[in-house]
């Protein structure tokens, strides 16, 4: 379903050779501005970095701008995909990717969400969850620079 | 002679084993995107609150001081990967003009820093002694956030690159 409805949207982004790499560009600069500052709270929650300033404080200060990062991270990551959905439905690097990037997604506005703004969770809860949280993000990275490779 | 060197890098048994090593290239490709993310927040979050437009109630040298020393560490492994990257494939980035952009680029990152180290990073507790945030940090935190996506975005099109005399060869690797 979705190859036959993607072949005009793919003519339409493949007509120019700038659109790929433009869009690229725009995924990897919003990938690094939202996944940084993600883990900022989560190098504060294991206890590095900004020890001033609380994990809820940090987390509170970067929701917003991590959020407008992952929105052109999810907008343009479509653009990549729709490129060639072939290719990308058969990547196993790419399948790998998206399952990362779900339950990221999810971990980071429930659970990572609740333990940084909460600062009475344990302290082992806290590491925990940074670690978990920065695992996830690595794993979502490394999953998408494999596409190329796998 | 730059050539020279380029070529004698790259001929090195360690850029001869990451280059025609399976796995290591990507996974090197892959930290360094990694550090790119974290290292990037960093930069991030201390040019937002120079620019007064995040953690506005908690002290800029909180901030500068909190992340100085693990910038630096992120820097440095960047770095590191960044050049067994780009020396494994020396000769191929030598005549690649989006290499020579990003270097550029970087070039002006360090006067950056030569020009607001000074007056911004080194000395954040005048900045918080300040009634409003000087013009000088805020030129620092916005040129900081500019330089950054340049050099993230001309490092990226270094793959896009195509030799004349090997057109096509790139585009299927990259794919």
């Amino acid at each position: 379903m979705l190859l036959i409805q993607s072949n005009a949207i793919a003519d339409a982004l493949n007509s120019s050779e700038w659109v790929f790499p433009i869009a690229e560009c725009f995924h990897i600069a919003a990938f690094a501005w939202s996944i940084g500052l993600i883990a900022l709270v989560d190098f504060r929650l294991i206890g590095i970095g900004m020890k001033r300033e609380s994990a809820s404080e940090i987390a509170r200060a970067t929701a917003p701008w991590t959020l407008l990062g992952l929105a052109v991270v999810l907008l343009s990551g479509p653009v990549l995909f729709l490129s060639d959905t072939r290719m990308y439905l058969g990547n196993p690097s790419f399948r790998f990717k998206m399952y990362a990037l779900l339950i990221a997604i999810i971990f980071n506005y429930t659970i990572h969400r609740k333990v940084a703004l909460s600062n009475s969770s344990p302290a082992g809860v806290q590491v925990l969850v940074g670690v978990v949280s920065l695992l996830l993000w690595v794993s979502v990275v490394f999953g998408g620079l494999f596409i190329a490779f796998a | 002679m730059i050539f020279e060197f380029f070529r004698w890098v790259q001929s090195t048994d360690f850029m001869t084993y990451i280059r025609e090593s399976g796995i290591t290239y990507p996974v090197i490709m892959a930290t360094h995107l990694t550090c790119i993310a974290v290292f990037g927040g960093m930069i991030v979050i201390t040019d937002l609150r120079l620019l007064g437009a995040a953690l506005q109630d908690r002290p800029i040298a909180d901030v500068v001081n909190g992340l100085r020393w693990w910038k630096r560490l992120g820097f440095c492994i960047m770095i590191a990967m960044g050049i067994m990257l780009a020396g494994s494939k020396a000769t191929d980035y030598y005549h690649n003009p989006y290499f020579w952009t990003k270097m550029s680029l970087l070039a002006l990152v360090a006067i950056h820093a030569l020009i607001f180290r000074p007056g911004v990073y080194n000395q954040p507790e005048k900045l918080d002694a300040s009634p409003v945030i000087p013009t000088r940090a805020k030129a620092a935190g916005v040129l900081s956030l500019v330089l950054w996506t340049a050099v993230v975005c001309a490092g990226r099109l270094i793959g896009y690159y195509e030799p004349p005399q090997q057109k096509g060869r790139i585009v299927a690797a990259s794919k």
